[in-house]
């Protein structure tokens, strides 16, 4: 998943360095809204503006963790 | 006389002294406070061998020192040039160079230089005055209604004239200017909203009110008593994106303002007045006037325009001494309120921020490996439009889209960078072999 994840957000956001453990800080907001309409298309899942919290765009690694919950809650 | 916006602050820390000023990163400043701040750092400057009449370049940051800077500069008489943060070093000496070339600043009581999109290539350097300042806040004041209860909540760059005039009528009437470091963090945002105040007020992008819209809508709805009013401007709105708003905060009056760095503050239309408008900017302001030339554009007067181009030799479309004519396309409607219907120029729109192609273009050609280019502009669902590059590539060499952005974002602002790149095998060009932006914007409308 994570590198399915990296290839997807790698190539929409070209800028942007996805080994980062500062990635939230690297993002701005169209950035933001970007990995959330591509990880809630990708994965059926619903991310909204309050899943877009500094903890969960920490890193690339956090990004996993937040789609893997979504989609273990969804179940 | 007050001739200065800071002059205005002065007076409310003499009058109003506890009344709170500026909330910023945790920081809360009453007029007193701001005030001691500003005349403080004016020594500061002073002691640095900062005059009157001088420049001074800064990034402006979303924190309390850069406001004091700003107010310090002009109750020096010095001229700000506020700069974006993210402003690669090259371009900072770029502008150095520029502003020196200029010579000494003969122009009348000169405030500001806003660095902005130009179309031909290079950002133009906005000559901004006090009285411009004074007469931007004297139309929005009145035209929006800011009050001194008004908490005015800024959440978008400084260095650009959608966020910074907001300082204008907010301080002019002595209301409370609230900063926010960006717009990515929705729930800052909403934290802000829910500073104990009902005379709330905004300034969104369009792509900041799409943002809300898709991820937020439920939560903003929870300030619909509370939201006094939001201004949007510098791109086009969605009309459903109006609508959607007018019916989550029905009580709020949301402003569709036409602005430009160069025309200043112009007009502004309240679409949550039960017509809701599309494309609808109002009816000029009380400094201005909008006329619409024989081709169709807008062209501005009144005192909130600017005093000209840092370049000299910078070309300034105008009619007569006093009409400064846009590249924008509009009309005024029966009842004298003004519609936008697009650009005259190639200039691309993304989420307010002008880019123009030929800029990134001249830099994507230094890409080692690309023989031709062309940057145009794709829908995007937030934004509105994306810059995309079209690339013809020498034989052997293949696209590297993160190589790429990452050498463009060394020259150019990080929103002039493309999002989408793809090879091409020609780019289309005009007989006399121009670069055909046209047919790029035909095969645009058509996806």
């Amino acid at each position: 998943m994570k590198e399915r994840i990296r290839f997807l957000l790698e190539d929409a956001l070209p800028l942007v360095d996805f080994d980062t453990d500062f990635l939230f800080s690297e993002l701005d907001s169209l950035g933001i809204a970007s990995i959330l309409m591509i990880l809630s298309e990708e994965y059926h899942i619903t991310l909204d503006g309050k899943d877009a919290t500094p903890r969960n765009f920490k890193s690339l690694d956090s990004l996993v963790s937040m789609v893997q919950k979504k989609m273990s809650d969804n179940k | 006389m007050r001739t200065k916006l800071v002059d205005y602050i002065a007076s409310h820390a003499l009058f109003q002294p506890d009344k709170l000023a500026l909330i910023c990163q945790g920081q809360k400043l009453t007029y007193k406070e701001l005030y001691n701040e500003i005349s403080s750092y004016v020594l500061k400057l002073k002691a640095q061998g900062i005059a009157a009449g001088q420049t001074y370049l800064f990034k402006f940051h979303a924190d309390v020192s850069c406001v004091v800077t700003y107010f310090a500069l002009h109750q020096i008489g010095a001229i700000a040039v506020p700069l974006e943060k993210s402003l690669p070093d090259e371009k900072i000496g770029e502008y150095e160079s520029r502003i020196s070339n200029h010579g000494p600043f003969d122009e009348t009581g000169l405030a500001d230089i806003l660095f902005t999109t130009g179309t031909t290539g290079q950002s133009k350097g906005v000559m901004i005055s006090h009285d411009t300042i004074l007469a931007d806040a004297e139309n929005l004041m009145i035209a929006q209604g800011f009050t001194s209860e008004t908490v005015f909540l800024i959440c978008g760059p400084l260095n650009h004239i959608g966020s910074l005039s907001k300082f204008y009528p907010t301080f002019m009437a002595g209301g409370t200017v609230m900063i926010i470091d960006g717009f990515k963090n929705q729930e800052d945002f909403y934290q802000a909203l829910d500073y104990p105040s009902c005379k709330l007020a905004t300034f969104l992008v369009p792509s900041s009110i799409r943002l809300l819209l898709l991820f937020s809508k439920d939560r903003l709805s929870q300030y619909k008593d509370k939201i006094d009013f939001i201004e949007t401007g510098a791109a086009a709105i969605s009309h459903a994106d109006m609508m959607a708003l007018c019916s989550i905060l029905p009580h709020t009056r949301l402003y569709n303002t036409y602005a430009s760095t160069e025309t200043g503050i112009i007009s502004t239309y309240n679409f949550n007045d039960g017509h809701c408008i599309p494309g609808c900017l109002g009816k000029p302001m009380k400094n201005s006037n909008i006329i619409i030339t024989e081709k169709g554009t807008i062209a501005c007067s009144g005192r909130t325009l600017m005093s000209g181009y840092v370049d000299l030799d910078m070309e300034v479309s105008r009619i007569g001494e006093n009409v400064l004519v846009t590249s924008d396309l509009g009309y005024l409607d029966e009842d004298g309120m003004l519609h936008l219907t697009g650009r005259e120029d190639d200039v691309i729109n993304v989420g307010g921020l002008k880019v123009e192609p030929s800029e990134v273009e001249d830099v994507a050609m230094a890409i080692p490996g690309i023989k031709d280019c062309i940057c145009i502009a794709v829908p995007h669902p937030i934004v509105g439009n994306t810059l995309k590059l079209l690339a013809v590539l020498e034989e052997g060499v293949e696209l590297d889209k993160r190589k790429w952005a990452r050498f463009l974002v060394k020259k150019l602002e990080s929103y002039k960078v493309p999002l989408l790149y793809e090879q091409v095998d020609a780019i289309k060009r005009t007989f006399n072999g121009k670069l055909d932006r046209k047919a790029y914007r035909i095969k645009k409308e058509r996806l």
